[in-house]
């Protein structure tokens, strides 16, 4: 740990370009988690209909955004970000927050044995259905998942603030990762602890999603626990100072 | 495994021979006729179930197969084949998922509705490995027996060949214990269904059953087809081992050594295809897919004078094909895949393999 303090000093020092400036975000939050990159280098492009565009269909700001990355400093690709036309970055987010001891082939497996699960319960639904309701019944698992995740986020959540020596639970807005992430950690944490432990990851998986999707389920319902709480700790609003 | 779905789907195949697969087995003969010396643009398609659990017929409320070369090829020499001379024996071979079981089940599907007897064992690596109840057989005390899955073997057997168990009459009297015994003459399904309520000697009735059919079969009032998917097994190792712990060899087993005296060629009146298969095998690397690596040389020289068929991967019209019968059925619902894009990334991805293509079609 003292080595790359010690090459933190040294650059402070060189003051040279891929230096982290100091940021403050919020009074009272500090910075556990950051990059190595400074705020110059920019994201890669790894769009390939981007860079199948003929050179006459840019427009201004197109081309001159192709002469900027040529000198500017593009971060590195993460491992797992593909160029694949099948790439869903929620899907990803999802298999990681799975992923248990860095066991990714697993994850992932689970993940496309959840799909599939998916998408044969739905056929069978759609084929056990009389002809006017087949066209309501959604068979394409990443809707599904997209939608049972978007149906269990919560609005408001609850933050602990301490107050005169008593922590108080008080009624807060989220931000938009954080409410997606919430969905997600509670689909998984419902299927692992309260499923019995014979039954399938990918199983209990697809079941939930289905219920989310349909805005039944236990996912659901501890999400209106988290409103009703919030909404009965309304009068500890005013404790929020941001 | 995607044998076992094969089982269940090849006994339901049989069964319902003349009611739900009306729209596939009506095409067949015409699409032969018309296919037989250009390349396979199929109408019919399948998709591969992979487990029992995942069954075609569930999913698309039909069950399809593609027609492709190495199985016309098979056909063509069946019709062609002389029934006074020896059984010939056609080796399907090829790399990991390219089709065989599926091609076997195509020549099954053929000869069932031709009316021959088939004989199928659907994975012969079920009959090495795994066996609970292993008894000493009452017939010959150095043989072993297994009453689980020579039972579960003689109840598909008799739903897929219930008209000829009537028909084919025993020619021995066999004496199953102090008070059964079979009259000769009496119809093969008295055998079987001896076979299924005891089954202690459900094994013996196999053996009884392979014996009389090898044996009538060269009278000729039936033909005999004798499939048997992953033929490598009888030759292998087992991992079954004796109550002090020692290895037991396949010969030991009294279904193995039944079934390998069917194999060999020495009866007239059919044919018989086998498959080779590496994904159940025991004991071999898993890039081995040549006859002469899964068979070794024990193998190869019991089967040895065989017709090998290679199976291969899809071509580009096969596999155009195949995703086109994916995007009929909605099983592809991913956006995406119907773009070229999508197309080309999957050839890619799959390499044209039809095992791989499944498994990225299936959560797709």
């Amino acid at each position: 740990m003292a080595a790359p303090a010690v090459k933190a000093v040294r650059r402070w020092s060189g003051l040279t370009l891929g230096l982290r400036s100091v940021v403050l975000r919020l009074p009272g939050v500090t910075q556990v988690r950051w990059s190595r990159y400074g705020p110059e280098y920019r994201d890669p492009q790894v769009d390939k209909e981007y860079y199948r565009k003929p050179l006459a269909e840019l427009t201004e700001e197109e081309k001159y955004d192709r002469e900027l990355r040529k000198t500017q400093h593009i971060k590195a690709a993460p491992a797992m970000k593909t160029s694949s036309v099948f790439e869903d970055p929620l899907i990803s987010k999802f298999t990681n927050m799975m992923m248990k001891g860095g066991n990714k082939v697993l994850a992932r497996s689970l993940m496309t044995q959840t799909l599939e699960a998916l998408k044969r319960k739905q056929f069978e639904k759609y084929h056990a259905a009389p002809a006017e309701e087949q066209a309501t019944i959604e068979r394409n698992p990443y809707t599904i998942f997209h939608q049972a995740l978007k149906n269990c986020e919560p609005v408001i959540g609850l933050v602990p603030i301490l107050k005169g020596g008593h922590f108080y639970q008080v009624p807060v807005p989220l931000a938009d990762r954080r409410r997606r992430f919430l969905a997600m950690k509670w689909m998984i944490t419902e299927c692992r602890e309260k499923k019995h432990r014979r039954v399938l990851m990918p199983e209990k998986l697809s079941h939930e999603l289905l219920q989310a999707f349909q805005n039944q389920g236990p996912v659901i319902k501890r999400k209106h626990d988290m409103h009703k709480m919030a909404e009965a700790n309304r009068a500890l609003a005013h404790y929020r100072w941001w | 495994t995607m044998l076992k779905g094969m089982t269940r789907l090849i006994s339901r195949v049989h069964k319902l021979d003349p009611g739900r697969l009306l729209h596939t087995g009506t095409q067949a003969p015409q699409n032969l006729a018309a296919h037989l010396d250009d390349q396979v643009s199929s109408e019919r398609r399948r998709a591969i179930s992979r487990t029992s659990e995942n069954d075609p017929v569930k999913t698309f409320n039909e069950a399809c197969l593609m027609v492709r070369k190495p199985a016309l090829e098979l056909l063509h020499h069946l019709k062609n084949t002389n029934f006074a001379h020896p059984a010939v024996r056609y080796v399907l071979y090829g790399e990991k998922g390219t089709g065989k079981t599926l091609s076997l089940c195509h020549i099954i599907h053929f000869c069932a509705k031709q009316d021959w007897l088939v004989l199928h064992i659907p994975d012969a690596h079920l009959w090495v490995k795994n066996c609970r109840d292993l008894m000493q057989s009452t017939y010959n005390k150095q043989r072993f027996d297994q009453p689980l899955e020579a039972s579960i073997w003689l109840k598909n057997f008799k739903t897929a060949n219930e008209r000829f168990l009537s028909q084919i009459k025993t020619q021995e009297k066999y004496v199953w214990n102090k008070r059964e015994s079979t009259e000769q003459g009496s119809p093969l399904g008295e055998v079987v269904e001896q076979g299924m309520t005891r089954v202690r000697s459900a094994t013996d009735a196999v053996g009884i059953v392979l014996k009389e059919l090898k044996r009538q079969s060269s009278l000729g009032t039936f033909r005999l087809l004798v499939a048997v998917d992953g033929v490598n097994a009888l030759w292998g190792k087992t991992t079954l081992k004796r109550e002090d712990k020692s290895p037991i060899a396949p010969e030991e087993l009294a279904l193995i050594y039944n079934l390998r005296k069917v194999v060999r060629n020495d009866w007239n009146g059919g044919a018989i295809v086998l498959t080779l298969s590496q994904t159940g095998s025991l004991f071999k690397p898993r890039k081995a897919w040549l006859p002469q690596e899964l068979l070794g040389k024990e193998g190869f020289d019991a089967l040895d004078p065989f017709i090998p068929i290679l199976v291969s991967n899809y071509n580009p019209k096969e596999f155009e094909s195949c995703l086109q019968y994916y995007l009929e059925n909605s099983w592809l619902q991913h956006e995406k895949a119907h773009t070229e894009e999508g197309k080309r990334e999957l050839l890619f991805l799959s390499n044209s393999n039809p095992g791989q293509l499944e498994r990225l079609c299936a959560c797709l």
